[in-house]
Protein backbone atom coordinates (compact mmCIF):
# COMPACT_ATOMS: atom_id res chain seq x y z
CA UNK A 1 0.00 0.00 0.00
CA UNK A 2 1.28 3.47 -0.84
CA UNK A 3 2.08 6.02 1.41
CA UNK A 4 0.67 8.38 -1.20
CA UNK A 5 -3.00 6.48 -1.73
CA UNK A 6 -3.47 6.56 1.96
CA UNK A 7 -2.92 10.18 2.03
CA UNK A 8 -5.15 11.20 -0.70
CA UNK A 9 -7.81 8.99 0.49
CA UNK A 10 -7.90 10.68 4.33
CA UNK A 11 -7.59 14.34 2.97
CA UNK A 12 -10.71 12.49 1.07
CA UNK A 13 -12.55 11.37 4.16
CA UNK A 14 -11.98 14.37 6.17
CA UNK A 15 -13.06 16.58 3.16
CA UNK A 16 -15.89 14.39 2.73
CA UNK A 17 -16.71 14.51 6.51
CA UNK A 18 -16.68 18.23 6.93
CA UNK A 19 -18.85 18.47 3.79
CA UNK A 20 -21.22 16.33 5.06
CA UNK A 21 -21.19 18.56 8.53
CA UNK A 22 -21.52 22.02 6.54
CA UNK A 23 -24.17 20.27 4.04
CA UNK A 24 -26.73 18.69 6.87
CA UNK A 25 -26.72 21.78 8.80
CA UNK A 26 -27.29 23.87 6.03
CA UNK A 27 -30.41 22.12 4.54
CA UNK A 28 -31.22 22.26 7.95
CA UNK A 29 -31.34 25.95 7.62
CA UNK A 30 -29.17 26.62 10.29
CA UNK A 31 -25.77 28.01 9.70
CA UNK A 32 -23.08 25.96 11.60
CA UNK A 33 -21.29 28.49 13.53
CA UNK A 34 -24.13 30.36 14.36
CA UNK A 35 -26.97 27.90 15.17
CA UNK A 36 -29.56 29.28 17.52
CA UNK A 37 -28.52 30.14 20.85
CA UNK A 38 -32.30 31.06 22.13
CA UNK A 39 -31.86 28.43 25.58
CA UNK A 40 -34.77 28.33 27.60
CA UNK A 41 -35.38 26.29 31.04
CA UNK A 42 -34.86 22.98 29.37
CA UNK A 43 -31.84 23.51 28.94
CA UNK A 44 -30.30 22.67 32.11
CA UNK A 45 -32.15 19.29 31.20
CA UNK A 46 -30.03 18.80 28.71
CA UNK A 47 -27.01 19.40 30.15
CA UNK A 48 -27.69 16.51 32.74
CA UNK A 49 -28.78 14.40 29.46
CA UNK A 50 -25.58 15.39 27.91
CA UNK A 51 -23.38 14.29 31.27
CA UNK A 52 -25.94 11.13 31.93
CA UNK A 53 -25.09 9.85 28.28
CA UNK A 54 -21.07 10.67 29.47
CA UNK A 55 -22.00 7.49 31.96
CA UNK A 56 -23.34 6.23 29.50
CA UNK A 57 -20.60 5.55 27.03
CA UNK A 58 -18.60 4.18 29.65
CA UNK A 59 -19.97 0.52 28.60
CA UNK A 60 -19.37 1.20 24.98
CA UNK A 61 -16.24 2.79 25.51
CA UNK A 62 -15.39 -0.84 27.24
CA UNK A 63 -16.64 -2.62 24.91
CA UNK A 64 -15.14 -0.96 21.83
CA UNK A 65 -11.86 -1.50 23.76
CA UNK A 66 -12.32 -5.28 23.85
CA UNK A 67 -13.70 -5.30 20.17
CA UNK A 68 -10.67 -3.63 19.15
CA UNK A 69 -8.24 -6.15 20.70
CA UNK A 70 -9.76 -8.94 19.28
CA UNK A 71 -9.92 -7.24 16.31
CA UNK A 72 -6.24 -6.75 16.07
CA UNK A 73 -5.19 -10.10 17.34
CA UNK A 74 -7.73 -11.86 14.95
CA UNK A 75 -5.87 -9.24 11.81
CA UNK A 76 -2.46 -10.24 12.98
CA UNK A 77 -2.81 -13.49 14.41
CA UNK A 78 -5.13 -15.23 12.22
CA UNK A 79 -5.45 -13.59 9.23
CA UNK A 80 -3.09 -13.88 6.65
CA UNK A 81 -1.39 -10.85 6.00
CA UNK A 82 -1.12 -11.69 2.27
CA UNK A 83 -5.58 -11.94 2.00
CA UNK A 84 -7.41 -8.92 0.59
CA UNK A 85 -9.63 -8.74 3.60
CA UNK A 86 -6.42 -7.66 5.57
CA UNK A 87 -5.24 -5.29 3.04
CA UNK A 88 -8.60 -3.49 3.10
CA UNK A 89 -9.24 -3.73 6.82
CA UNK A 90 -5.46 -2.71 7.75
CA UNK A 91 -5.72 0.68 5.15
CA UNK A 92 -8.92 1.64 6.75
CA UNK A 93 -8.10 1.47 10.19
CA UNK A 94 -4.38 3.13 9.44
CA UNK A 95 -6.80 5.97 7.64
CA UNK A 96 -9.26 6.64 10.77
CA UNK A 97 -6.66 6.15 12.99
CA UNK A 98 -4.67 9.08 11.14
CA UNK A 99 -7.96 11.22 11.34
CA UNK A 100 -7.30 14.09 14.07
CA UNK A 101 -9.40 13.49 16.83
CA UNK A 102 -10.27 17.44 16.70
CA UNK A 103 -12.67 16.11 13.37
CA UNK A 104 -14.33 13.76 15.72
CA UNK A 105 -14.41 16.53 18.49
CA UNK A 106 -16.37 18.39 15.58
CA UNK A 107 -18.38 15.37 14.68
CA UNK A 108 -19.27 14.83 18.22
CA UNK A 109 -20.23 18.34 18.69
CA UNK A 110 -22.32 18.90 15.99
CA UNK A 111 -24.53 15.95 16.72
CA UNK A 112 -24.07 16.24 21.10
CA UNK A 113 -24.39 19.95 21.23
CA UNK A 114 -26.08 21.53 17.64
CA UNK A 115 -28.45 19.04 16.69
CA UNK A 116 -30.20 17.26 19.28
CA UNK A 117 -32.02 18.40 22.05
CA UNK A 118 -32.12 15.42 24.18
CA UNK A 119 -29.16 14.29 23.02
CA UNK A 120 -29.04 10.96 20.79
CA UNK A 121 -27.35 8.25 22.49
CA UNK A 122 -26.66 6.90 19.09
CA UNK A 123 -24.48 9.22 17.95
CA UNK A 124 -22.65 9.80 20.72
CA UNK A 125 -22.08 6.25 20.40
CA UNK A 126 -20.75 6.30 17.15
CA UNK A 127 -18.33 9.23 18.07
CA UNK A 128 -16.58 6.77 20.67
CA UNK A 129 -16.41 3.86 18.65
CA UNK A 130 -15.10 5.98 16.18
CA UNK A 131 -12.53 7.97 18.55
CA UNK A 132 -11.16 4.45 20.53
CA UNK A 133 -11.46 1.84 17.89
CA UNK A 134 -8.49 2.93 15.14
CA UNK A 135 -6.04 3.28 17.51
CA UNK A 136 -6.71 1.24 20.17
CA UNK A 137 -6.48 -1.69 17.20
CA UNK A 138 -3.68 -0.10 15.72
CA UNK A 139 -1.74 0.18 18.97
CA UNK A 140 -2.59 -3.55 19.84
CA UNK A 141 -1.38 -4.32 16.32
CA UNK A 142 1.61 -3.43 16.76
CA UNK A 143 1.89 -4.16 20.67
CA UNK A 144 1.60 -7.83 19.05
CA UNK A 145 4.26 -7.40 16.10
CA UNK A 146 6.86 -6.35 18.72
CA UNK A 147 6.29 -10.10 20.50
CA UNK A 148 9.38 -11.09 19.41
CA UNK A 149 9.12 -13.75 16.59
CA UNK A 150 11.67 -16.64 18.40
CA UNK A 151 9.08 -16.67 20.90
CA UNK A 152 6.45 -17.99 18.67
CA UNK A 153 8.71 -20.35 17.05
CA UNK A 154 9.67 -21.87 20.27
CA UNK A 155 5.87 -22.80 21.43
CA UNK A 156 5.14 -23.91 17.91
CA UNK A 157 7.79 -26.03 17.41
CA UNK A 158 6.70 -27.58 20.60
CA UNK A 159 3.64 -28.34 19.33
CA UNK A 160 1.03 -25.60 20.96
CA UNK A 161 -1.75 -24.39 18.48
CA UNK A 162 -2.10 -20.84 17.93
CA UNK A 163 -4.81 -20.16 21.17
CA UNK A 164 -2.08 -21.71 23.31
CA UNK A 165 0.55 -19.88 21.92
CA UNK A 166 -1.65 -16.44 21.99
CA UNK A 167 -2.90 -16.85 25.24
CA UNK A 168 -0.02 -18.39 26.95
CA UNK A 169 2.69 -16.15 25.04
CA UNK A 170 1.66 -13.20 22.97
CA UNK A 171 -1.04 -11.66 24.95
CA UNK A 172 0.99 -11.47 28.32
CA UNK A 173 4.32 -10.40 26.64
CA UNK A 174 2.50 -7.51 24.87
CA UNK A 175 -0.29 -6.57 27.37
CA UNK A 176 1.77 -3.79 28.82
CA UNK A 177 2.07 -1.84 25.39
CA UNK A 178 -1.37 -2.66 25.10
CA UNK A 179 -2.74 -1.30 28.00
CA UNK A 180 -0.10 2.00 26.71
CA UNK A 181 -2.15 2.31 23.62
CA UNK A 182 -5.70 1.95 25.34
CA UNK A 183 -5.03 4.82 28.06
CA UNK A 184 -3.80 6.73 25.12
CA UNK A 185 -6.86 6.19 23.30
CA UNK A 186 -8.99 6.96 26.24
CA UNK A 187 -7.19 9.98 27.40
CA UNK A 188 -8.33 11.29 23.55
CA UNK A 189 -11.78 10.33 24.32
CA UNK A 190 -11.58 11.79 27.05
CA UNK A 191 -10.14 15.29 26.75
CA UNK A 192 -12.63 15.66 23.08
CA UNK A 193 -15.53 15.08 26.39
CA UNK A 194 -13.89 17.71 28.51
CA UNK A 195 -13.98 20.03 24.97
CA UNK A 196 -17.24 19.17 23.98
CA UNK A 197 -19.10 20.53 27.87
CA UNK A 198 -16.86 23.66 27.84
CA UNK A 199 -18.41 24.30 24.37
CA UNK A 200 -21.89 23.23 25.64
CA UNK A 201 -21.75 24.92 28.81
CA UNK A 202 -20.39 28.34 27.39
CA UNK A 203 -23.41 28.79 25.10
CA UNK A 204 -25.62 27.97 27.75
CA UNK A 205 -25.94 31.00 29.77
CA UNK A 206 -29.32 29.19 31.98
CA UNK A 207 -26.11 26.97 33.41
CA UNK A 208 -23.88 30.43 34.01
CA UNK A 209 -23.79 32.14 37.33
CA UNK A 210 -24.08 36.27 36.98
CA UNK A 211 -21.10 37.17 34.77
CA UNK A 212 -18.08 34.97 35.74
CA UNK A 213 -17.64 31.56 33.68
CA UNK A 214 -17.75 28.53 35.55
CA UNK A 215 -15.61 25.48 34.50
CA UNK A 216 -17.37 22.94 35.24
CA UNK A 217 -16.48 20.36 37.67
CA UNK A 218 -16.98 17.31 35.29
CA UNK A 219 -14.49 19.50 33.04
CA UNK A 220 -12.21 19.67 35.45
CA UNK A 221 -12.39 15.71 36.25
CA UNK A 222 -12.10 14.68 32.35
CA UNK A 223 -8.37 16.34 31.76
CA UNK A 224 -7.49 15.37 35.47
CA UNK A 225 -8.41 11.68 34.23
CA UNK A 226 -6.78 12.26 30.95
CA UNK A 227 -3.82 13.41 31.91
CA UNK A 228 -3.18 10.87 34.16
CA UNK A 229 -4.12 7.94 31.50
CA UNK A 230 -1.42 9.73 29.12
CA UNK A 231 1.09 8.96 32.18
CA UNK A 232 -0.09 5.82 33.10
CA UNK A 233 0.30 5.17 28.60
CA UNK A 234 4.17 6.71 28.75
CA UNK A 235 4.91 4.81 32.13
CA UNK A 236 3.58 1.55 30.70
CA UNK A 237 5.44 2.05 27.80
CA UNK A 238 9.20 2.37 29.12
CA UNK A 239 8.50 -0.62 31.26
CA UNK A 240 7.46 -2.24 28.09
CA UNK A 241 10.75 -1.08 26.23
CA UNK A 242 12.92 -1.86 29.26
CA UNK A 243 11.56 -6.04 29.31
CA UNK B 1 8.49 -51.24 7.45
CA UNK B 2 11.39 -52.11 4.79
CA UNK B 3 14.05 -49.70 6.75
CA UNK B 4 13.97 -49.60 10.08
CA UNK B 5 16.75 -48.01 10.69
CA UNK B 6 15.92 -44.36 8.75
CA UNK B 7 14.14 -42.08 11.02
CA UNK B 8 13.95 -39.21 7.75
CA UNK B 9 12.92 -40.13 4.42
CA UNK B 10 12.05 -37.60 1.39
CA UNK B 11 11.01 -38.75 -1.97
CA UNK B 12 11.67 -36.51 -4.29
CA UNK B 13 10.55 -33.67 -2.21
CA UNK B 14 10.68 -29.90 -3.52
CA UNK B 15 9.34 -26.45 -1.70
CA UNK B 16 8.75 -23.26 -3.16
CA UNK B 17 8.51 -19.64 -1.28
CA UNK B 18 5.89 -18.20 -3.83
CA UNK B 19 7.94 -18.55 -7.12
CA UNK B 20 11.07 -19.29 -5.82
CA UNK B 21 11.92 -22.95 -5.58
CA UNK B 22 13.81 -24.05 -2.58
CA UNK B 23 14.27 -27.13 -2.63
CA UNK B 24 14.93 -29.10 -5.46
CA UNK B 25 14.01 -32.76 -5.66
CA UNK B 26 15.58 -33.65 -2.46
CA UNK B 27 15.61 -37.15 -2.12
CA UNK B 28 17.56 -38.64 1.31
CA UNK B 29 17.81 -41.02 4.24
CA UNK B 30 18.67 -39.93 7.61
CA UNK B 31 19.72 -43.02 9.95
CA UNK B 32 18.45 -43.52 13.59
CA UNK B 33 20.50 -42.75 16.38
CA UNK B 34 22.82 -41.16 14.83
CA UNK B 35 23.96 -37.44 14.20
CA UNK B 36 23.68 -36.30 10.84
CA UNK B 37 24.78 -32.85 9.77
CA UNK B 38 23.96 -30.53 6.68
CA UNK B 39 25.88 -27.69 5.55
CA UNK B 40 26.31 -25.87 2.19
CA UNK B 41 26.54 -22.86 1.82
CA UNK B 42 24.10 -19.98 2.97
CA UNK B 43 20.56 -19.36 1.24
CA UNK B 44 20.84 -23.08 0.02
CA UNK B 45 18.30 -24.80 1.43
CA UNK B 46 19.50 -26.20 4.62
CA UNK B 47 17.22 -24.87 6.94
CA UNK B 48 14.42 -24.86 4.89
CA UNK B 49 14.78 -28.68 4.64
CA UNK B 50 15.44 -29.09 8.39
CA UNK B 51 11.87 -26.88 9.02
CA UNK B 52 9.71 -29.09 6.27
CA UNK B 53 10.55 -32.28 9.07
CA UNK B 54 7.87 -30.65 11.55
CA UNK B 55 6.18 -29.05 9.53
CA UNK B 56 7.11 -25.41 10.54
CA UNK B 57 7.48 -23.87 6.79
CA UNK B 58 3.90 -24.09 6.71
CA UNK B 59 3.34 -20.95 8.96
CA UNK B 60 4.62 -18.96 6.60
CA UNK B 61 1.49 -18.07 3.80
CA UNK B 62 2.83 -19.05 0.17
CA UNK B 63 4.32 -21.99 0.60
CA UNK B 64 4.34 -25.02 -1.90
CA UNK B 65 5.87 -28.66 -0.87
CA UNK B 66 5.71 -31.63 -3.48
CA UNK B 67 6.77 -34.98 -2.91
CA UNK B 68 7.15 -37.31 0.01
CA UNK B 69 8.39 -36.83 3.65
CA UNK B 70 8.54 -40.10 6.19
CA UNK B 71 9.14 -39.61 9.14
CA UNK B 72 9.32 -43.05 11.44
CA UNK B 73 7.94 -44.18 8.09
CA UNK B 74 4.72 -42.26 8.31
CA UNK B 75 4.21 -39.76 5.71
CA UNK B 76 3.53 -36.66 7.25
CA UNK B 77 1.35 -34.55 5.00
CA UNK B 78 -1.08 -37.70 5.21
CA UNK B 79 -4.21 -36.12 6.12
CA UNK B 80 -4.43 -38.10 9.49
CA UNK B 81 -1.52 -36.89 10.82
CA UNK B 82 -1.42 -34.62 13.74
CA UNK B 83 0.68 -31.77 14.11
CA UNK B 84 0.80 -31.85 17.50
CA UNK B 85 2.10 -35.44 17.59
CA UNK B 86 4.41 -34.85 15.05
CA UNK B 87 5.92 -31.72 16.97
CA UNK B 88 6.38 -34.45 20.12
CA UNK B 89 8.42 -36.72 18.22
CA UNK B 90 9.91 -34.34 16.03
CA UNK B 91 11.79 -31.53 18.49
CA UNK B 92 13.53 -28.60 17.38
CA UNK B 93 15.99 -26.22 18.44
CA UNK B 94 17.03 -22.39 17.12
CA UNK B 95 19.82 -20.61 15.66
CA UNK B 96 18.97 -18.07 18.78
CA UNK B 97 18.10 -19.64 22.10
CA UNK B 98 15.05 -19.00 22.69
CA UNK B 99 13.52 -20.02 26.25
CA UNK B 100 10.02 -18.72 26.87
CA UNK B 101 9.74 -15.62 28.92
CA UNK B 102 8.93 -17.68 31.46
CA UNK B 103 10.46 -19.53 34.95
CA UNK B 104 12.77 -22.21 34.03
CA UNK B 105 10.54 -24.87 35.83
CA UNK B 106 7.61 -23.84 33.52
CA UNK B 107 9.52 -23.77 30.15
CA UNK B 108 10.91 -27.55 30.90
CA UNK B 109 7.27 -28.61 31.78
CA UNK B 110 5.10 -26.02 28.80
CA UNK B 111 5.75 -29.13 26.16
CA UNK B 112 4.44 -31.27 28.56
CA UNK B 113 1.07 -29.57 29.70
CA UNK B 114 0.12 -29.52 25.95
CA UNK B 115 0.06 -32.53 25.22
CA UNK B 116 -1.13 -33.97 28.89
CA UNK B 117 -5.10 -33.05 29.49
CA UNK B 118 -5.33 -30.64 32.25
CA UNK B 119 -4.43 -31.16 35.85
CA UNK B 120 -2.90 -34.60 34.89
CA UNK B 121 0.48 -33.73 36.39
CA UNK B 122 0.86 -34.18 39.57
CA UNK B 123 3.10 -31.56 41.31
CA UNK B 124 5.59 -34.60 42.44
CA UNK B 125 5.80 -35.78 39.17
CA UNK B 126 6.34 -32.87 37.58
CA UNK B 127 9.43 -31.78 40.05
CA UNK B 128 10.85 -35.04 39.19
CA UNK B 129 10.42 -34.35 35.36
CA UNK B 130 12.03 -31.32 35.53
CA UNK B 131 14.81 -32.63 37.16
CA UNK B 132 15.78 -35.30 35.14
CA UNK B 133 15.12 -33.29 32.08
CA UNK B 134 17.65 -30.85 33.61
CA UNK B 135 20.09 -33.53 34.62
CA UNK B 136 20.18 -35.09 31.52
CA UNK B 137 21.74 -32.01 29.58
CA UNK B 138 24.23 -31.51 33.02
CA UNK B 139 21.90 -28.21 34.15
CA UNK B 140 20.63 -29.74 37.45
CA UNK B 141 23.54 -28.73 39.53
CA UNK B 142 23.59 -25.01 38.13
CA UNK B 143 19.92 -24.06 38.60
CA UNK B 144 18.94 -26.52 40.61
CA UNK B 145 18.21 -23.14 42.96
CA UNK B 146 17.21 -21.01 40.25
CA UNK B 147 14.23 -22.57 38.86
CA UNK B 148 11.86 -19.53 39.56
CA UNK B 149 13.85 -17.56 37.22
CA UNK B 150 13.00 -16.39 34.18
CA UNK B 151 14.93 -18.19 31.57
CA UNK B 152 15.69 -15.21 29.35
CA UNK B 153 17.84 -14.24 32.10
CA UNK B 154 20.28 -17.11 32.47
CA UNK B 155 23.53 -17.49 30.38
CA UNK B 156 23.20 -17.71 26.34
CA UNK B 157 24.88 -21.38 26.99
CA UNK B 158 22.17 -22.46 29.32
CA UNK B 159 19.94 -20.90 27.50
CA UNK B 160 20.31 -23.07 24.66
CA UNK B 161 20.72 -26.46 26.56
CA UNK B 162 17.96 -25.53 28.51
CA UNK B 163 15.93 -25.37 24.72
CA UNK B 164 17.22 -29.06 24.47
CA UNK B 165 16.02 -29.97 27.91
CA UNK B 166 12.30 -28.45 27.23
CA UNK B 167 12.29 -31.15 24.37
CA UNK B 168 13.24 -34.56 26.38
CA UNK B 169 9.99 -34.39 28.59
CA UNK B 170 8.30 -35.57 25.24
CA UNK B 171 10.25 -38.51 24.75
CA UNK B 172 10.96 -36.90 21.18
CA UNK B 173 12.36 -39.37 18.56
CA UNK B 174 14.51 -36.89 16.19
CA UNK B 175 15.75 -33.53 17.45
CA UNK B 176 16.34 -30.85 14.77
CA UNK B 177 19.12 -28.18 15.28
CA UNK B 178 19.18 -25.35 13.37
CA UNK B 179 22.81 -24.19 13.83
CA UNK B 180 22.63 -24.71 17.59
CA UNK B 181 25.87 -23.24 18.33
CA UNK B 182 26.21 -20.19 16.25
CA UNK B 183 25.04 -17.60 18.98
CA UNK B 184 27.58 -19.57 21.45
CA UNK B 185 31.37 -18.93 22.43
CA UNK B 186 33.73 -21.95 22.33
CA UNK B 187 33.15 -23.07 25.58
CA UNK B 188 29.26 -22.90 25.23
CA UNK B 189 29.77 -25.02 21.79
CA UNK B 190 31.95 -27.51 23.32
CA UNK B 191 29.42 -28.21 26.24
CA UNK B 192 26.12 -28.65 23.93
CA UNK B 193 28.34 -30.92 21.29
CA UNK B 194 29.67 -33.01 23.95
CA UNK B 195 25.34 -33.60 25.37
CA UNK B 196 24.90 -34.21 21.31
CA UNK B 197 27.43 -37.09 21.47
CA UNK B 198 25.89 -38.16 25.36
CA UNK B 199 22.31 -38.05 23.65
CA UNK B 200 22.88 -39.47 20.34
CA UNK B 201 21.39 -43.12 20.30
CA UNK B 202 18.44 -42.40 21.98
CA UNK B 203 17.63 -39.40 19.91
CA UNK B 204 18.03 -38.99 16.00
CA UNK B 205 19.83 -35.37 15.34
CA UNK B 206 19.85 -33.77 12.50
CA UNK B 207 22.07 -30.54 12.54
CA UNK B 208 22.23 -27.39 10.34
CA UNK B 209 26.05 -25.61 10.85
CA UNK B 210 28.00 -23.53 9.11
CA UNK B 211 30.83 -24.21 11.13
CA UNK B 212 32.69 -27.31 9.49
CA UNK B 213 34.73 -28.16 11.74
CA UNK B 214 31.88 -28.96 13.96
CA UNK B 215 29.71 -31.14 11.51
CA UNK B 216 33.62 -33.13 11.08
CA UNK B 217 33.37 -33.31 14.72
CA UNK B 218 29.93 -34.61 16.41
CA UNK B 219 28.79 -36.03 13.01
CA UNK B 220 28.52 -39.28 11.51
CA UNK B 221 27.00 -38.92 8.46
CA UNK B 222 26.90 -35.26 6.45
CA UNK B 223 25.05 -33.78 3.61
CA UNK B 224 26.04 -31.34 1.35
CA UNK B 225 23.82 -29.34 -0.48
CA UNK B 226 24.14 -26.42 -3.12
CA UNK B 227 21.38 -24.52 -4.33
CA UNK B 228 18.45 -25.82 -3.15
CA UNK B 229 19.75 -29.47 -4.52
CA UNK B 230 21.43 -32.54 -2.22
CA UNK B 231 24.65 -32.71 -3.71
CA UNK B 232 26.08 -35.46 -1.73
CA UNK B 233 25.37 -37.78 1.20
CA UNK B 234 27.91 -39.81 2.58
CA UNK B 235 29.60 -40.60 5.95
CA UNK B 236 31.33 -37.52 7.56
CA UNK B 237 34.88 -38.48 7.24
CA UNK B 238 34.49 -39.91 3.66
CA UNK B 239 32.68 -36.80 2.53
CA UNK B 240 35.51 -33.91 4.08
CA UNK B 241 38.38 -36.49 3.03
CA UNK B 242 37.47 -38.05 -0.20
CA UNK B 243 34.73 -35.77 -1.66
CA UNK B 244 33.35 -37.64 -5.00
CA UNK B 245 31.29 -34.72 -6.52
CA UNK B 246 33.90 -31.52 -7.40
CA UNK B 247 30.99 -29.20 -5.98
CA UNK B 248 31.59 -30.78 -2.89
CA UNK B 249 35.41 -30.92 -2.90
CA UNK B 250 35.67 -27.15 -3.50
CA UNK B 251 33.57 -26.14 -0.11
CA UNK B 252 34.86 -28.89 1.88
CA UNK B 253 38.52 -27.79 1.09
CA UNK B 254 37.26 -24.30 1.16
CA UNK B 255 37.77 -23.33 -2.28
CA UNK B 256 34.42 -22.20 -2.09
CA UNK B 257 31.76 -20.44 0.52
Amino acid sequence: MKRSVLIYQSIALITLAVAFILLWSFSKGTPFVESGLTFDETAADSYAVLQENLYRMVPILLGSIFFSIAIAFYLEEWLAQTSWIYGIVAQQITILASIPSLLYGLLALYFFVLQSEKGSFFTHALTVVLLVMPITIQSTQMAIRGVDISVREAAFALGANRWRVVIDHVFPNAFSTIVAGICTAISRALAISALIIVVYFWREPALQSGDTFNVPSSVIVLLSSALLSSVISSFLEKKANLT
Amino acid sequence: METNNHSIETQNLSLWYGDFQALIDVSVNIPAGKITSLIGPSGCGKTTLLRCFNRVNERYGNVTTKGEIKILGKNIYDPDVSLLELRKTVGMVFQRPNPLPISVYDNILFGLRIHSPFGSLKRSQSDEIVEEALTSVFLWDDLKDKLKTRATSLQLEQQQKLCIARLLPLKPQIILMDEPCSALDAKGTLAVEELMSVLAGTYTFLIVTHNMAQARRVSSECIYMFLGELIEHRETQALFETPEHPKTADYVQMRYG
